[in-house]
């Protein structure tokens, strides 16, 4: 054992009793049996980015976990019946709120609540002998209500595949389905008859390469900036929503979203005059004719959405 | 240019949202497998600790791209979120600032607050100005108005300039500086000023008043000032301490009588100040020619050498008419009925209007009265108060 792993060693006992001794309840545990626990959750958190993180940043992680919900969650994974009870008490009315939530109706929901206890303590047992629920896989870093809403959600999700038999589907695949539609001139956009055959043609051609250009320049943008945009074009989130997602305030992601705007037309652009061989004029025209186009076929549908984001920009800004 | 270019880019994500929704459901049918949470997705302590904004920088950064390609975690994400309240905790900072000193120093002297600011601050110190020389000019009248008749200043008044248009550079400080002027200047302009008529000689007043000290009656504003300044320009004892024998500069020497009138004009402040009402306004001196008539009256009878007190009771008799049996008192430029109470609301009236006409046509009392009675006549009738001018 080098010394590094001494030292860690040591930053995770010590961890563990400071951890104990703040818990207002601590159900009876040992540091010794919070160890484990506190090591897991660092080494996801911390060291699996960072592997030479310093002392002090292990140390400041390990005195944020929320000390009560991690000695209530190891106590009942280890058996405890009392606090099973504390368990059940104090959360079952989240559970019961994130089941609704997830739920479209009352009785899925009560059965997603019922199930969910199932899962957290295990139906089956690891090779331990220990029960294999989901239990173990509390870190403490959030709180438990809002690990517990995490959950249900994804309970409710795999238990709403099975029973429609959905895929997820991973959105870069989508991508590449529109890009290869884009390339085949596909009928993803059917606005307006146009009079003549050859310039409807034509402008279908025009807004399946704009489309295609704009699927790769999403791809190449950062993982922040394409996060904004799905959750404000794809989820239908307001910008307040999306920049609570983020973190950041409505006004910041009001702005980075009109950056992004700049930056994807300006990436579009390049992709259509590189890759296809246009000129910037008529990269410029394209867009314009596209929008028109857009706007003709999709405003009757978003004119209620266009007005609520200018109204949030304009709040925003 | 650039709000289109928003909008474009607008547009086109929005369609790609639509064909990407399309391209989903598509896929998600030919591939007819059931998946559960895969491992490559994130789990649920994850998801919360990045919804709770407690991950860790590289943690996050991690997260933020799986978020970023994966809709089924983003959802939950997205959810919790909004469970967590985030977007309001959000608020704060933004509101109660992490901005420095020097960044709120900034936007404090960005250039659109400094215009906002300089305007309000031209406009506040217009008002300002304007406030002070109205107070100025208002207050020293009202000072004027209570001063004490200091003794000894029998030519006081001489100094008195015409009250037509009294200038804040025409009022002393103190009243002592108003009476300390020479009285020889005064005549001069008070001649070539007042004219022939003895009514608009009498006017001075107004500015006797600067000629007082400024602890009198602080308490009072200016309106009230203004309400009882005709009282110190209307002297109404007209009985000269000097005999006259010139009829064409008794009005001219009626204004070297000051003491006396300032006396009694005074008094009738103090009464009718005490009233307060409106009838007793500036308007009074332009509407009412009586008091010259009364000067001359007085000063004509003052020719004799009458003793003072003689004086005093032939004045008090030209101040009181009896007319159908009630008594009016001189007021100033008005003939007031005595049992008339400034609380008591007012009709005005004016002879020769359709309304007088009407009311006269009513009430002969009234027309009487009006007839006998020249200039202002506040009557009391049947309960009622008018005032007819």
């Amino acid at each position: 054992m080098n010394q590094r792993t001494e030292q860690i060693e040591t930053l995770f006992a010590e961890g563990a009793g400071r951890l104990l001794r703040r818990a207002a309840d601590n159900h009876g545990l040992t540091a010794e049996t919070l160890i484990p626990r506190v090591k897991s959750a660092v080494a996801k958190y911390i060291l699996r980015d960072e592997p030479q993180a310093k002392s002090a940043a292990v140390e400041e992680f390990i005195d944020k976990l929320q000390a009560d919900d991690l000695c209530l969650i190891v106590a009942c994974e280890l058996g405890n019946q009392r606090a099973w009870s504390d368990l059940v008490e104090r959360f079952s009315a989240t559970v019961r709120s994130a089941a609704r939530s997830a739920s479209s109706n009352e009785e899925s929901a009560e059965d997603l609540a019922q199930s969910i206890w199932a899962e957290l303590h295990g139906l089956r047992l690891r090779d331990d002998g220990k029960p294999a629920g989901k239990l173990a896989y509390y870190s403490g870093r959030g709180s438990l209500a809002g690990w517990l809403r995490a959950v249900v959600a994804q309970l409710a999700i795999d238990q709403h595949r099975k029973q429609s038999r959905l895929v997820q589907t991973e959105e870069d695949a989508d991508f590449d389905r529109i890009i290869q539609r884009g390339e085949e001139e596909t009928s993803w956009s059917g606005h307006g008859a146009t009079p003549n055959p050859e310039l409807q043609i034509s402008t279908k051609l025009t807004g399946a390469q704009l489309q295609k250009a704009l699927a790769e320049a999403i791809k190449q943008m950062s993982g922040e900036d394409r996060l904004l945009v799905k959750l404000y074009y794809f989820d239908g989130l307001r910008l307040r929503e999306a920049g609570a997602v983020l973190g950041v305030h409505e006004a910041t992601a009001s702005r980075r979203l009109t950056r992004i705007h700049s930056e994807l037309r300006q990436q579009v652009e390049k992709v259509l005059i590189e890759q296809e061989g246009w000129t910037k004029a008529e990269a410029e025209r394209a867009f314009s004719e596209e929008a028109l186009t857009l706007e003709a076929d999709i405003e009757p549908l978003l004119t209620g959405e266009t007005v609520l984001m200018k109204k949030e920009n304009e709040v925003a800004g | 240019m650039k709000q289109t270019n928003h909008n474009e880019v607008d547009l086109l994500l929005r369609s790609l949202a639509r064909a990407r929704e399309t391209a989903a459901w598509q896929s998600s049918a030919e591939a007819g497998d059931i998946e559960g949470i895969s491992a490559a997705h994130l789990d649920a302590d994850e998801l919360n600790s990045y919804a709770e904004g407690v991950a860790p920088a590289a943690a996050r950064a991690r997260y933020i791209e799986h978020l970023a390609d994966c809709a089924a975690c983003r959802g939950i994400v997205v959810g919790l979120s909004q469970a967590a309240g985030v977007a309001n905790r959000l608020e704060v900072p933004e509101q109660k600032g992490g901005a420095s000193f020097w960044q709120k120093l900034g936007a404090l002297l960005s250039p659109p607050v400094l215009r906002i600011a300089v305007s309000a601050l031209v406009l506040i110190a217009v008002v300002g100005i304007g406030f002070v020389a109205l107070r100025q000019k208002g207050g020293s009248e009202f000072v004027a108005q209570n001063e004490p008749k200091p003794a000894g200043l029998p030519t006081a008044q001489n100094n008195i300039k015409p009250p037509v248009n009294p200038t804040p550079e025409l009022q002393p400080k103190t009243g002592g500086e108003l009476f300390s002027v020479t009285p020889s200047e005064s005549p001069d302009k008070r001649q070539a000023a007042a004219g022939k008529t003895a009514g608009a000689e009498e006017a001075p007043p107004a500015t006797i008043a600067k000629a007082v000290p400024k602890d009198a009656g602080s308490s009072v504003n200016g309106a009230d000032a203004r309400e009882v300044q005709p009282f110190a320009r209307e002297p109404k004892a007209e009985v000269p301490s000097t005999p006259m024998f010139d009829t064409e500069k008794s009005a001219g020497v009626a204004k070297e009588q000051p003491v006396k009138r300032e006396d009694r004009s005074r008094d009738q402040d103090e009464v009718l100040r005490n009233e307060g009402d409106d009838i007793h306004g500036p308007n009074r001196a332009r509407n009412a020619p009586a008091p010259a008539a009364t000067q001359r009256s007085g000063l004509t009878l003052g020719r004799g050498g009458p003793s003072s007190m003689e004086k005093s009771k032939k004045a008090a008799e030209a101040e009181t008419r009896t007319v159908m049996g009630r008594q009016f008192t001189r007021e100033g430029d008005a003939w007031v009925d005595v049992a008339y109470d400034s609380s008591r609301a007012t009709v005005r009236l004016s002879r020769g209007s359709d309304q007088f006409r009407a009311l006269v046509a009513d009430e002969p009392g009234i027309r009487t009265i009006a007839e006998q009675l020249n200039g202002v006549v506040i009557v009391v009738w049947k309960g009622r108060a008018y005032r007819i001018q």
